[in-house]
């Protein structure tokens, strides 16, 4: 069984009985292998769809998903389950959880770097008071607002205005926790890594730089780092994020740091962050809440002066495979034939750029580049349908749909590439609410663009490095 | 991916019931055992493939069965009538299984499974009734049905499924407007099978509530049952744990009971 990922949430979704014999059946090794790939910083089994279990077969769980953590240092845990199926948990493990247990995927997500500093309002109930204390802890690092009730009576007072909470959190449990690597998630199409403790040279290791560099052809510009639980670093950090600003600077790249106070570093070093073009900001919101500032740090406004290279041979050799994935992904999802119309190599041109949407995604290994995709917002939405499930005009629904559609195309992508022996790594898609974000970033690149159609729309492919 | 198109060539496909079987049934159906057994003993594949479902550790039997009308005999008419639909479920699944794990030994024994246990069911809820007792033999055709439909989109499949956690009957549904019981049904009239058994088929999925407070009953013992086999770990390493999505509102009432009627193991 493999885990789906979403919103940086990789989420195994067993079904049924579960048992220590089918607990080892469903999690592999290579499912295991699977999940340290994605990059994930919490990895749950979600026990809604099942209706029985045993010690044995969340021991067995526990056993797989913890191999997940040493490797990745991801939190992993359980989710989704009632009172009783919780109770059974507790009584199971008793004072020996060294995982976590949260009672809906909304109460998880609370403690996963994409939801950080949202700024939640989560009313909180515990039985046990040190684990009131650490959930409250770990809500505030992850920037949100916790309510927390001292005791069941208060609780339930409270949960009577539910619809004061964004969350309410009970029958939950805060496991052993080894965060340390560099997971990136998106937002407001700004990556965001989350950085802590002291940074010394092993940075260089556990950052990511060909997916950072990726991001940056994917169109990405501007990077933050949270650096809220940082203490200090030496002199290998701060020449390692110097040198990240220089190579950003050539992409008209920001860096960004939030929460890295004064104090927490010598001024000299402060200094030449700063001379390197790097931003400081004392919190994320600071530059999330505000869409000007965003435009102006380049998370929606970038333009690219650097890397205008041609394509290649290797890339245009492969051209029909790129082709081959989005069309066969638009009739998967659809049923509808996308017909190839025109192909030229040229910079990319869009006409009419009203009432359409774009999405991007990287991909790096033995070659590189960029796939670009431009809908008109009908098509996107008749694209997503079977993912969406329902008729929606929710853009922020469509987007996120858009985002799932598109990586699915990079998943065919990275298929198809592989029956030609060449290996290549995908970044995360990247989404545009309007046409002239993308122009921004892509005007000028010199690439192939492919005309399409879909049930008679005319849509667009371009592919460039 | 799959259209409504295919799925009527599909079911364009499924031949009827041969003759024999239609007769073994008939005769079954009248409570003539033995001369359902010499009309089913002209049917070699029949024949061996009943010798070997009713020999399976499952059903119990102390001694090898061999003889067709002691076969029929032991198991009753409603019993053998489900053994046969059975056979002829059997009939349609593919030699060689693509999206599934499955081989055809394992599909039988997922068949037998499914039967020993229902009956156990029945017996607990003192239902006597040739359809209901029937309509567990269609259960499996959903699994063919996928396999059939999907086979050529193993890996588009497995990046949707990579991406969103979502079911072949849902799939299927919101690309054609037709799900995995909608077909089974269609599977059902070909064969001339009762509309009860229809019926109960599609209530089963449980996503189609039925106003029949009986139909309904059993269909929630059924989704369980199948669920409880999917969870078995030669059927979840067939992947078939999450080709369709467990309803488990739908069932709440009746689990504890389940749980005691097929003895699950609290360990």
């Amino acid at each position: 069984m493999r885990a789906v990922l979403k919103n940086g949430i990789a989420v195994f979704h067993p079904q049924g009985f579960l048992d220590g014999n089918s607990a080892e059946t469903m999690l592999s090794i290579e499912d295991i292998k699977a999940t340290e790939k994605l990059e994930t910083d919490l990895v749950l089994v979600s026990l809604k769809k099942v209706i029985f279990f045993n010690k044995n077969g969340l021991e067995t769980f526990v056993r797989m998903l913890t191999k997940v953590r040493k490797s990745t240092q991801a939190r992993i845990g359980f989710c989704d389950y009632d009172t009783k199926k919780f109770n059974s948990i507790i009584n199971f493990f008793k004072d020996d959880l060294s995982f976590s247990l949260f009672n809906t995927i909304d109460t998880a997500s609370l403690f996963a770097s994409n939801f950080k500093n949202q700024k939640k309002n989560a009313l909180v109930y515990s039985e046990n008071k040190s684990q009131r204390s650490v959930m409250a802890i770990e809500l505030h690092n992850y920037g949100h607002n916790p309510i927390i009730a001292q005791s069941k009576e208060e609780f339930e007072e409270k949960k009577k205005n539910a619809k004061t909470y964004d969350v309410i959190i009970e029958n939950s449990y805060m496991g052993c926790m080894e965060n340390g690597n560099i997971v990136a998630k998106v937002s407001s199409n700004a990556i965001i890594y989350n950085i802590s403790s002291f940074l010394d040279a092993s940075i260089s290791n556990n950052f990511n730089i060909y997916y950072h560099n990726n991001s940056l052809k994917a169109g990405f510009r501007l990077f933050i780092f949270e650096a809220y639980q940082v203490i200090n670093m030496n002199v290998h950090a701060m020449n390692f994020f110097s040198k990240l600003a220089s190579a950003a600077a050539e992409y008209n790249a920001t860096i960004c740091f939030v929460g890295l106070s004064k104090d927490k570093i010598t001024q000299k070093f402060y200094e030449t962050l700063e001379d390197s073009g790097i931003m400081f900001f004392e919190q994320l919101d600071t530059i999330l809440d505000d869409k000007k500032l965003l435009a102006e740090l380049g998370a929606s406004t970038a333009t690219n002066t650097k890397d205008k290279r041609s394509l290649n041979k290797a890339m245009i050799t492969q051209l029909p495979s790129f082709i081959e994935a989005t069309v066969d992904t638009i009739k998967m999802m659809t049923n509808a034939e996308a017909k190839k119309e025109s192909a030229s190599i040229y910079t990319i041109k869009i006409q009419e750029v009203e009432d359409k949407i774009a999405s991007s995604i990287g991909f790096y290994g033995d070659i590189d580049g960029m796939v670009i995709l431009v809908f008109p917002n009908n098509i996107a939405k008749k694209a997503c349908e079977l993912l969406i499930g329902e008729e929606t005009d929710d853009k922020e629904l469509i987007m996120d749909a858009l985002g799932e559609f598109v990586n699915i195309i990079g998943g065919k992508i990275k298929s198809l590439l592989a029956d030609n022996d060449i290996r290549v790594k995908i970044t995360l898609p990247r989404t545009y609410n309007e046409v002239s974000e993308l122009l921004t970033v892509a005007d000028n690149r010199k690439g192939v663009q492919v005309d399409l159609t879909f049930d008679g729309d005319k849509f667009s492919f371009f592919l460039t490095r | 991916m799959i259209t409504k198109d295919k799925i009527d060539t599909y079911i364009e496909k499924i031949p009827p019931a041969p003759k024999v079987l239609k007769e073994t049934l008939s005769l079954l159906n009248d409570g003539e055992l033995i001369k359902a057994s010499k009309v089913a003993e002209s049917d070699l594949a029949l024949k061996s493939y009943l010798k070997h479902i009713v020999n399976k550790p499952i059903y119990g039997f102390k001694n090898e069965v061999t003889d067709i009308s002691q076969i029929f005999t032991i198991l009753g008419v409603a019993r053998s009538q489900q053994t046969v639909y059975n056979y002829m479920l059997s009939l349609l699944s593919p030699k060689e299984w693509t999206i599934f794990n499955l081989t055809e030994q394992n599909f039988h024994e997922l068949q037998a499974r499914l039967s020993a246990n229902y009956n156990k069911i029945l017996k607990h809820l003192n239902i006597i009734d040739k359809d209901i007792q029937s309509c567990i033999s269609l259960l499996p055709a959903s699994i063919i049905i996928v396999e059939a439909l999907f086979k050529e989109q193993k890996e588009n499949i497995e990046l949707i499924k990579s991406t969103k956690s979502i079911d072949y009957n849902t799939i299927l549904k919101r690309l054609t407007g037709m799900d995995l019981f909608d077909i089974c049904e269609e599977i059902a009239k070909k064969w001339e099978m009762s509309d009860k058994i229809s019926q109960i088929i599609q209530t089963s999925s449980g996503i189609k509530p039925s106003e029949d407070k009986d139909i309904n009953h059993i269909a929630k013992w059924i989704h369980l049952l199948l669920f409880y086999e999917l969870s078995q770990p030669i059927f979840i390493e067939a992947n078939l744990n999450d080709f369709l999505e467990f309803q488990v509102e739908f069932v709440e009432d009746i689990y504890e009971e389940f749980l005691q009627v097929i003895k699950v193991q609290d360990k």
